[in-house]
């Protein structure tokens, strides 16, 4: 199939506006007398709240308002679990939580008004460690419950114990990951602006997924939903990351908006950022894996704690992503898998890129090299002896039998583009100096969009004007990665029109289609059908239209190049502006809602069986890195990321999602730790958390891997999350070669690389 | 806490203002000027997002004083443009793909104008020192670099 | 919250001044350091009332060449020191750490003066300044004193800089021809990386190939930057052809214990110092072997 604008690599859409800086985010947004406002955050990890006291900080100068808990219609929210305080009202669960919020004329006045809130606390013990929290009679994080669960997800498949028994090598390993923050570079970022244009009040924002938002700011308010209406500002990346924590300062604000009647713009310093925003979750993970002397996977009993700190958040889902994809993408006849999270009071953990897949791809991929040792194999034979292929049965006991499984295939490709196979021998040679080097690989499979987690569905609006052009607007949101390109590329690829008609509309809660969330890889697969559905809508009333008029068959039309062609004779029959015009003329209505349904799936709770998710996708990371064995520094000298992503609406888009994915795997590997200490977080801004900069880059080979796929649009699945969740795992590989030592706790930092072990300098607060 | 009025250029144009002792560049920027490309990610010169150029200097305008720069001559993102004709490094982001959230791209921009000025050619790993002082956490900034390649050549 | 009044001069006697004048004075420069301290509300900022910009006197951006020093002005920018030819061909192993420092945009505003006044134990610059025997003078209104680098360092942070002084000149002594420098840096990632660990080398090897006086400073190793002389006595005398490396990395570590004592980053720290010094003595004995 030949396409005219899908499967290029057009220029995005939102260039322009972003290389002049005309751009506006949130934080560039002034609106007439607004105010400030700032949060009180807690001083303690777990204290109960004696008193506040806001008197003083009322008659300071330029302070409008100050509200707290009590303020608050409703002041538990959540997607999954409503138990989010907005602010905190006996208790702050973790350093965090907020207290209190001023507004104010400057954001001066509001951060002097927060000098002046006593509040009186009485310091409570906190638990900081999932695996005490589990404990029997630990004590409760949140003393309504029974106990500290917040989930447990259960996988049964075959009999775990026949397997071992059968099984001629056994290993049993345990793996840690840290808690990692999103660092997207704009801070979280708002205005509130109350009664604009019949809501109650409007929340312009750096909003990942504007109607999670507005069912926040709604239930908190206690209003229905069409009195609050979310707009979406240009984005400063989110990763996951803009969510539940925009959803407690769209409250928060709303709040304050209503209360002075005037708009209240909300703007976070990185370190409150830091401090206050949700984390990709840390996972203790215990493997126990049995395979035969050749090398054939018998069974695999598997058991995850996730530290799902102060809220349960997302973390029912996250664990659930990891029950699905936790033994990797490896034929096992016998599975047990329990995965856990538990609350503490550390803050709280929720939706990162990769969703629960990086901690336990880390793991297994781990696990297969140190199999493969044992086993005295190479890891690429190991894992080309128990891989998926199609009709396979994965752990959940789905049979991948409707769509290409092309694992074979990536791994292929990627170890052809990273010549890993002489690579692999000659680095395992004894190497003299002290710099190494090591060549390491990690393969994934990963389900699209939401699987069973939630009803999965999508709509987008295509609304042609009066003069030809074209309006989008889908309810999901642009998060940097090209979305409005991507749509945009699919109406008009579906109308046959030139891109520059095509106007696409930031997300409006009151105008857009509710359509879940930008989360989950689900996107281009699930918007994209809806814009496609649409915009074959449109074609299909337009079609009827020139067939009439033209007495041609609806179906020997063909739209492409701004024309519409009768097919067999490749004539040209009317232009689509002249289409339109007729259109106009007839008064047919050229605004069309499409809408997408995912396939159907299913889930049993109780054994982790059933159809997790109507389809996957496969990729193949290979690192290669030189190791300062004297010093502990690594450097990352390549990375080859294959991964098949059905089809590549616009190339040069995806491998932007690649290079970027495979820095953030690469920092997740190396570097970056939010660092802890009972609760506390000791590493607040930039200059303590580092993620990569340009200087860290290794050489990045792209490898795109295309087998359409029947559900997508022309084929297209998902690409955002797989490039962030190999690398990692494929970097540890790599170093355990380098240097003959195996480490299983991310990062690898110089004093893990050193010494096997990490330091910490103690201490509680900064 | 009194005011001093300062006198510098910016995009080309003469400005006086009075600025209170603990404004920064970046502050007169967004909140007096209004020139709201320039952003800020950490406020500690770590991130780059609010890198500007001063006096042909890439520098992080959060680590400026106001009050320091009278008689100096600034150049934002929005200067970049002239006579609404794109720089050839703006239009080079736009055709490598440089670009995802764009939050960290007026800064990279800077970054990369400030290299050109006192090096047309550059080489990568020159490029890459530009660019060291500036995150992105969406692209890998392998495009970024790609796009500055184009015009150095 | 901080509250000060700002006073900026073009002219170093209006400087002096304004030191005489007023009290509680907090001198600006390049601000890469004090701005964040700003910033973050730092409890190591002093009190203080004034904020004196020096930013913009040109007198104290001059690099010279005098009488067999080098002097630099306190406000001549990492930048400059790396493009400067003066410290190019005289000084590379001070070019060496003005690269590793912060990123462009941080080079181009932190300065020489700034990172010797702030006294950090992490200052990329200090090691290899002590180790070049940098001199600072000091003015007042009553007049100039000169003192070697190191003795001016009295802590971690801290300075013998009297409140109504300001550092006017960084003087370097040229080095013979037979000298040799080389700087050492270990950082979490590849740029905008505070050195974890760093080490300066400045040593003269005469024509039989023996080690004269050696100069050993490292970097986030001690409370603050000061010199290693056991180390350094225990290079000396040695040939380059008959050293034992493994040997000479153990008295530094031990030496950087018996300083520093145990802390918690000191299982990382004393293997690691021991290889930066066998590494920058490696460079050197190969360079010396080369220029033979």
């Amino acid at each position: 199939m030949v396409y005219s604008k899908v499967n290029k690599p057009i220029i995005r859409v939102d260039a322009y506006e972003k290389v002049i800086g005309k751009a506006k985010f949130a934080a560039d947004l002034y609106f007439p007398n607004m105010l400030y406002g700032k949060v009180l955050r807690s001083k303690y990890p777990y204290a109960r709240i004696v008193k506040i006291d806001i008197e003083k900080a009322l008659t300071c100068p330029g302070v409008e308002a100050v509200i707290t808990a009590d303020d608050i219609p409703n002041n538990e929210f959540g997607v999954i679990v409503q138990n989010q305080q907005v602010l905190a009202r006996q208790q702050v669960l973790y350093i965090g939580d907020g207290i209190a919020v001023v507004a104010a004329e400057t954001k001066e006045a509001a951060a002097k008004a927060l000098g002046l809130i006593k509040v009186e606390y009485e310091e409570l013990p906190g638990i900081f460690d999932p695996e005490e929290a589990a404990k029997k009679g630990a004590p409760l994080v949140h003393s309504e419950l029974e106990n500290n669960q917040v989930v447990h997800h259960r996988l049964r498949k075959g009999d775990t114990e026949r397997g071992f028994a059968q099984a001629e090598v056994i290993l049993e390993r345990e793996y840690t990951t840290q808690f990692v923050e999103h660092a997207y570079i704009e801070p979280e970022s708002l205005v509130a602006v109350p009664y604009e244009h019949n809501t109650l009040v409007t929340i312009y924002g750096s909003i990942q997924n504007p109607f999670s938002c507005r069912n926040a700011v709604a239930s908190v308010l206690k209003v229905p939903l069409n009195k609050v209406r979310i707009i979406q500002n240009h984005m400063g990346g989110s990763f996951g990351g803009k969510d539940e924590v925009m959803s407690s300062m769209a409250a928060r604000a709303a709040l304050l908006a209503l209360k002075t009647n005037r708009p209240v713009k909300m703007v976070n310093t990185r370190d409150e950022s830091i401090l206050e925003s949700y984390k990709r979750h840390p996972y203790k993970m215990k493997y126990k894996v049995g395979a035969t002397k050749e090398g054939k996977l018998a069974a695999m009993e598997i058991k995850c704690l996730a530290d799902s700190g102060a809220y349960a958040c997302q973390t029912p889902f996250v664990t659930w992503r990891s029950v699905v994809q936790a033994t990797g993408p490896y034929e096992l006849p016998n599975v047990k898998t329990d995965t856990y999270g538990y609350y503490t009071n550390n803050v709280y953990t929720g939706a990162m890129r990769g969703y629960g897949s990086p901690q336990i791809i880390f793991a297994q991929e781990s696990l297969m090299d140190e199999l493969a040792e044992e086993l005295k194999m190479t890891p690429m034979e190991l894992r080309l002896k128990n891989i998926y292929h199609n009709n396979s049965i994965t752990a959940s006991g789905q049979k991948l039998d409707n769509h290409q499984v092309s694992l074979e295939e990536v791994i292929n490709k990627a170890v052809e583009a990273s010549n890993y196979k002489d690579k692999y021998r000659e680095y395992s040679k004894p190497q003299s100096g002290d710099k190494k080097r090591g060549i390491g690989m990690a393969i994934s499979f990963r389900g699209c969009s939401l699987g069973a987690e939630a009803t999965d569905a999508a709509g987008a609006i295509v609304a042609i004007q009066r003069d030809g052009s074209i309006l989008i607007s889908c309810g999901l949101a642009e998060n940097g990665e090209g979305l409005k390109t991507v749509f945009t590329q699919i109406a008009a690829e579906e109308l046959g029109v030139d891109i520059r008609r095509i106007n696409y509309m930031e997300v409006d809660t009151s105008v857009s289609p509710e359509s879940g969330a930008t989360v989950a890889s689900r996107s281009t697969i699930l918007g994209g059908n809806a814009v496609k559905n649409a915009a074959h809508q449109l074609k299909e009333t337009l079609a009827e239209i020139v067939a009439a008029e033209f007495k041609i068959k609806t179906n020997n039309l063909d739209f492409k190049n701004e024309n519409i062609y009768e097919k067999n004779k490749n004539q040209k029959i009317i232009s689509f502006d002249e289409a339109i015009t007729l259109a106009n003329q007839q008064g047919i209505f050229l605004s069309v809602y499409g809408w997408y349904k995912a396939p159907d799936i299913s889930w049993d709770e109780e054994n982790g069986q059933g159809r997790p998710y109507f389809t996957y996708v496969y990729g193949c990371q290979i690192a290669e890195v030189e190791v300062d064995t004297a010093t502990g520094q690594i450097e990352v000298l390549k990375m080859t990321a294959a991964h098949d992503v059905g089809r590549a609406i616009n190339p040069a888009c995806l491998k932007g999602q690649i290079y970027g994915g495979v820095m953030m795997g690469l920092g997740y590997g190396i570097m970056e730790e939010v660092e802890t200490a009972n609760g506390y977080i000791k590493n607040t801004n930039f200059d303590e958390y580092l993620i990569p900069t340009v200087k860290d880059m290794p050489e990045i080979i792209p490898v795109i891997v295309e087998n359409p796929d029947p559900h997508g649009p022309y084929g297209a699945k998902s690409i955002g999350e797989p490039t962030l969740e190999l690398g990692a795992p494929a970097i540890a590989n790599a170093v355990a070669q380098a240097t003959g030592k195996r480490i299983r706790h991310l990062p690898l930092n110089l004093e893990r690389v050193l010494l096997g072990h990490s330091l910490s300098k103690g201490g509680t607060k900064k | 806490m009194s005011k001093v009025t300062v006198t510098f250029i910016v995009n080309g144009k003469e400005v006086t203002l009075k600025v209170g002792p603990k404004e920064r560049l970046i502050d007169t920027l967004r909140e007096q000027l209004k020139l709201t490309g320039t952003k800020e990610g950490c406020g500690i010169g770590e991130c780059g997002a609010c890198t500007v150029i001063l006096d042909g200097k890439a520098v992080s305008s959060c680590l400026i004083l106001t009050g320091q720069i009278g008689g100096s001559e600034v150049l934002t993102i929005e200067g970049l443009e002239v006579d609404g004709k794109l720089d050839s490094l703006q239009k080079a982001f736009i055709d490598c793909h440089a670009i995802q959230c764009g939050f960290c791209t007026p800064g990279m921009l800077m970054s990369a104008k400030a290299l050109l000025i006192h090096n047309p050619h550059p080489n990568r790993e020159e490029i890459k020192t530009a660019l060291e002082g500036n995150l992105c956490r969406c692209t890998g900034y392998e495009q970024i670099i790609e796009a500055i390649e184009s015009v150095a050549k | 919250m901080i509250s000060y009044e700002f006073l900026t001069t073009q002219k170093i006697e209006e400087a002096l001044n304004y030191l005489d004048k007023f009290s509680k004075v907090h001198i600006l420069a390049g601000g890469t350091d004090l701005l964040v301290n700003l910033y973050k509300e730092s409890p190591r900022l002093p009190d203080f009332d004034y904020l004196l910009d020096i930013s913009n006197i040109p007198e104290l951006k001059i690099i010279n060449s005098i009488n067999k020093f080098i002097e630099i002005g306190p406000l001549v920018t990492h930048s400059r020191l790396i493009n400067e030819p003066l410290i190019k061909n005289n000084f590379p192993v001070l070019m060496e750490a003005a690269y590793t420092i912060g990123s462009t945009q941080i080079r181009n505003r932190g300065t020489i003066g700034g990172n010797i006044v702030n006294a950090s134990p992490a200052a990329d610059l200090l090691p290899p300044l002590i180790a070049l025997r940098a001199e600072v003078e000091l003015t007042s209104r009553k007049g100039k004193r000169v003192l070697p680098l190191e003795e001016f360092l009295a802590g971690p942070y801290k300075t013998k800089l009297q409140a109504n002084e300001l550092l006017t000149k960084i003087k370097i002594p040229l080095l013979s021809d037979n000298y040799y420098t080389d700087f050492q840096k270990i950082g979490r990632r590849k740029a905008l990386s505070i050195a974890r660990l760093s080490l300066a080398l400045v040593t003269k090897i005469d024509e039989e190939g023996i080690f004269q006086d050696t100069r050993v400073v490292p970097g986030s190793a001690t409370p603050y930057p000061q010199s290693l002389p056991v180390t350094e006595e225990a290079i000396n005398g040695i040939s380059i052809f008959q050293i034992n490396l493994e040997e000479i990395g153990k008295i530094t570590s031990n030496e950087m214990v018996s300083i520093t004592g145990e802390r918690w980053s000191t299982p990382y720290k004393k293997p690691t110092i021991a290889v930066l010094i066998k590494r920058a003595l490696e460079r050197i004995i190969k360079e010396a072997k080369t220029n033979e």
